[in-house]
């Protein structure tokens, strides 16, 4: 597998590591024990397209969001993740 | 109390032996060697000041710092690419240590002194590039890899920065590595196995390529 890191170009898959599902969405401070549950263990186990974090660890020290088949393992999107690039936006 | 010193010393200081390594009936196809005693500093633009930095950086060394993967040569640095936001500068001679950049760039961005935490290794010869191919996973051919392309990357699992300077006086290409000072000795011997085949010549140099 390789990813094509959007900084880097086209790498290995050694160069990166997996963080883990790019979906869940850290609860506002009053939600519920439930939410905060299911934030913190509930995972969905998907057969197709999942969104992922990943670390280009060995390259640039970027955070990717990765769109990612699991069943294929085909990459259909690498963006850089929230904050990357912060540098460039309002301060 | 054993005594101590603070003078800065090479990470390779025991695992670089100056002369001939491997194949010896050969001309050697690799020459490796290590540049010591330059300032390097790592410059991160902080959240909403990449164009402040951009400014500060013309201002400094009249050019941009890169903001792709490549190494460019202003008058007395080098400024190299190593990742979204952030460059190195390399020089000599105590033109653009931490004491003067961090006046530079007091408003745009997050420095820090690399001087002494990585090792400084140029590879170059007419294997250079069969050696590097052993151990890294980037096209360095001259048409994916031309003089000033750089990347930050991995070999032999160890972060790298690599780029390519100018030729030597004889046409062969000039590949520079930094790499951690912890890691620099394994990743040394890693090269020196990788190009034992080649026949290598190996040096010490106070000179930036
Ligand atoms: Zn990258």
């Amino acid at each position: 597998m390789r990813i094509v890191c959007p900084f880097c170009g086209e790498r290995e898959l050694g160069e990166f590591t997996y963080l883990g599902d790019a979906k869940p969405v850290r609860p506002a401070a009053n939600a519920s024990e439930d939410e905060v549950f299911d934030y913190v263990y509930l995972r969905d186990n998907v057969a197709g397209e999942t969104s992922e974090h990943w670390y280009h660890a060995g390259g640039c020290r970027a955070w990717l969001k990765i769109t990612r088949n699991t069943l294929t393992h085909e990459i259909s999107s690498v963006e850089p993740a929230a904050g990357v690039g912060a540098a460039k936006v309002g301060a | 109390m054993a005594e101590f010193s603070w003078l800065s010393r090479s990470p390779l200081e025991h695992a670089l032996v100056v002369g001939a390594h491997g194949a010896r009936d050969i001309e050697p196809g690799i020459s490796l060697t290590e540049i010591r005693n330059f300032d390097l500093i790592q410059v991160m633009a902080r959240r909403g000041k990449a164009a402040e930095l951009a400014n500060a950086t013309k201002a400094r060394f009249g050019m941009a710092a890169p903001d792709l993967p490549k190494a460019v040569s202003a008058s007395d640095a080098t400024l190299i690419w190593s990742g979204p936001d952030q460059f190195l500068v390399l020089s000599k001679g105590g033109k653009q240590t931490m004491d003067i950049l961090s006046q530079a760039f007091s408003q745009s961005a997050s420095l820090s002194d690399q001087s002494h935490a990585r090792a400084l290794i140029s590879v170059s010869g007419t294997k250079a590039r069969a050696m590097l191919a052993k151990l890294s996973s980037i096209d360095l051919h001259p048409m994916a890899f031309p003089i000033d392309a750089a990347a930050a990357t991995s070999i032999d699992h160890t972060s790298v920065n690599l780029w390519r300077g100018n030729d030597r006086g004889d046409g062969q290409a000039v590949f520079n590595l930094l790499v951690f000072a912890t890691f620099a000795e394994s990743l040394w011997h890693t090269m020196l196995d990788a190009a034992a085949e080649y026949g290598v010549d190996i040096r010490l140099s106070e000179e930036l390529g």
